[in-house]
């Protein structure tokens, strides 16, 4: 699959814009029932005090390979549902299963463990700024890695090449000495998916991937994601602000209103009616097309 | 529309509402001025003439600065007891530094536990509040008065003063950064060498240094309060033994020199860094 990436990459690289990409229509049509799933979320309930009930009886299934966004107006719980599943954010009652294993439970090595099946991205990059380009992918390995190895920066020649091969692969080789504040935006994004896939993760979670990127940029990264879980079977799970975006994107939706589902299903399902009940009564302004 | 309106005794309209805190810090210039100014009527003149008095001082003023020689210290003796100053300072600067970067990992709130942060921040505070000579005077007892006493006792007031200044720049950090590190896996040890540090870097470098100007300062004092020797221990005997003028102002000119050479490699670091 690496050997596919690396081929098409090469040759987008001669045309003027090496980073939008069509995909074949069968491609984006491909239904996702089919494929198995990986992840279970059951009855997942988290109060950050007794009264504010931020998330209430989540279930939904996560597959293979399929980009899921969840829609929802600000505080619906969108960030506390993609925190809970790699367990930055406790949850306080609920199951979540991922590989037969209820990962609720689990503590210390076995929770890091966990985590480097889980790739996330950020909003704000979250990129250590003074340290360069490769450093900051490199960082990806860390869970791999004992302390002593991290805290020295020790990565072997192997890791190494393997990160450089990333770089590559999100166009961003050029720069890989400088250091992190002198990107633009959708550069540090970029960085950060890298980042993520240097992990060889099961699932990237995006936390409002593009919601400080201008249209194109922001493009440039939804395609990147689009790309990831076509070509490498990832699962990927982007909070999104923009229904339209979310829409053309994903292969399912997620609605998400005070905390509760009120929609899981194909983008094409989706309607006035729906975003209405997802957004409340001034869901018309939020329609760009 | 009713505008609730602040009126002075007299019934001239407030502009603003003072705080308490404004208020008695008011009140605290107006103490403080008062009591300046009485000072000065209070204190003993008898026997003083003013005249004779101001020109003695500039006579002695003119010999330390515009007359400097060295008499009984030699050139090469004045720059190795420098050297002994320097690293007195470099010595604790360090030795302070090292303990004080783990020490202010337990103390940055949000790298630490509260308990543990909150012991250790008031640990600290009563260690800063305590002077560096009282410190040094301190261990004193066990060391002897001498070199290894300045050093522990200079040191104890470094760490004081840097864990303050290094957990503040980690409490600084942009938590997304640390929750990134977290989501992949690294461990507590890893996100403190490969986000905390990176990032602060700069701060660590810069309050070090200045930790460092400071205690080439007290060195100096020490050579003369507590036996540390060093070029304080030679300004000390010029002038309370000798009185030689003449050599307090050039012992003060080489210290001064000293001072802004450092000051200059600090403002180069910060620069770089």
């Amino acid at each position: 699959m690496a050997t596919q990436l690396k081929s098409r990459s090469k040759v987008t690289e001669k045309k003027a814009d090496p980073v939008i990409f069509n995909f074949p229509e069968e491609a984006q049509l491909e239904e996702t029932i089919e494929r198995p799933v990986i992840m279970q979320v059951k009855n997942l309930h988290k109060n950050y005090t007794k009264d504010t009930k931020v998330l209430k009886d989540i279930n939904f299934d996560i597959r293979e390979g399929e980009l899921l966004s969840i829609i929802g107006p600000s505080g619906a719980g969108k960030s506390t549902l993609l925190r809970t599943i790699n367990r930055m954010i406790e949850p306080t009652s609920g199951e979540i299963i991922f590989g037969d294993e209820n990962i609720t439970k689990l503590k210390g090595k076995g929770l890091r463990k966990m985590r480097t099946d889980i790739g996330m991205i950020f909003q704000h990059y979250n990129l250590v700024d003074r340290l360069s380009v490769f450093e900051n992918v490199l960082h990806g390995l860390l869970g791999y890695k004992n302390s002593l190895q991290g805290i020295l920066s020790l990565y072997s020649e192997e890791e190494k090449e393997k990160a450089l091969e990333i770089i590559t692969e999100l166009g961003i080789e050029d720069h890989i000495y400088k250091r992190c504040d002198e990107l633009s935006g959708g550069q540090k994004q970029r960085v950060g998916i890298a980042r993520a896939l240097i992990q060889d993760p099961k699932i990237i979670l995006c936390d409002e991937p593009i919601a400080s990127l201008d249209p194109r940029a922001s493009m440039v990264i939804m395609e990147y994601l689009k790309r990831i879980s076509r070509e490498r079977g990832i699962t990927v799970i982007v909070n999104l602000h923009q229904v339209d975006v979310a829409k053309k994107y994903s292969d399912r939706m997620i609605g998400l209103n005070a905390g509760e589902i009120v929609f899981n299903d194909a983008p094409e399902v989706m309607d006035q009616g729906i975003v209405t009940k997802i957004y409340g009564s001034k869901a018309d302004e939020l329609i760009v097309e | 529309m009713d505008i609730q309106l602040d009126r002075t005794n007299d019934g001239k309209i407030k502009i603003n509402r003072p705080t308490r805190g404004q208020k008695s810090l008011k009140w605290i210039l107006i103490a403080t001025a008062i009591f300046t100014v009485a000072g000065f009527f209070m204190m003993d003149y008898s026997g003083l003439v003013l005249s004779q008095a101001i020109a003695d001082t500039l006579n002695n003023l003119y010999q330390m600065f515009l007359q400097p020689e060295l008499s009984q210290v030699g050139f090469g003796t004045a720059m190795s007891q420098v050297v002994v100053t320097l690293s007195l300072a470099f010595l604790s600067t360090i030795l302070g530094a090292v303990i004080s970067l783990f020490l202010a990992f337990g103390t940055a709130v949000n790298l630490s536990k509260p308990w543990l942060s909150t012991l250790i921040k008031g640990v600290i505070t009563i260690a800063r509040a305590v002077p560096t000579v009282l410190w040094v005077l301190i261990f004193a007892i066990a060391a002897g008065l001498g070199s290894i006493a300045a050093v522990i006792g200079m040191m104890f007031h470094s760490v004081a003063y840097l864990v303050k200044a290094y957990s503040e720049a980690f409490e600084e950090i942009d938590e997304g950064k640390i929750e990134a590190l977290r989501a992949t896996g690294s461990s507590y040890w890893q996100i403190l060498f490969q986000v905390v540090i990176p990032e602060t870097k700069s701060y660590l470098i810069s309050w070090t240094f200045l930790r460092f100007e400071i205690n080439f300062g007290v060195a100096v004092a020490m050579g003369a309060a507590a036996g540390a020797g060093g070029i304080g221990y030679e300004l000390f005997m010029s002038s309370t033994f000798y009185y030689d003028m003449n050599e307090v102002g050039m012992i003060t000119i080489i210290i001064l020199i000293v001072a802004i050479i450092l000051e200059l490699i600090a403002n180069r670091l910060k620069i770089k860094a």
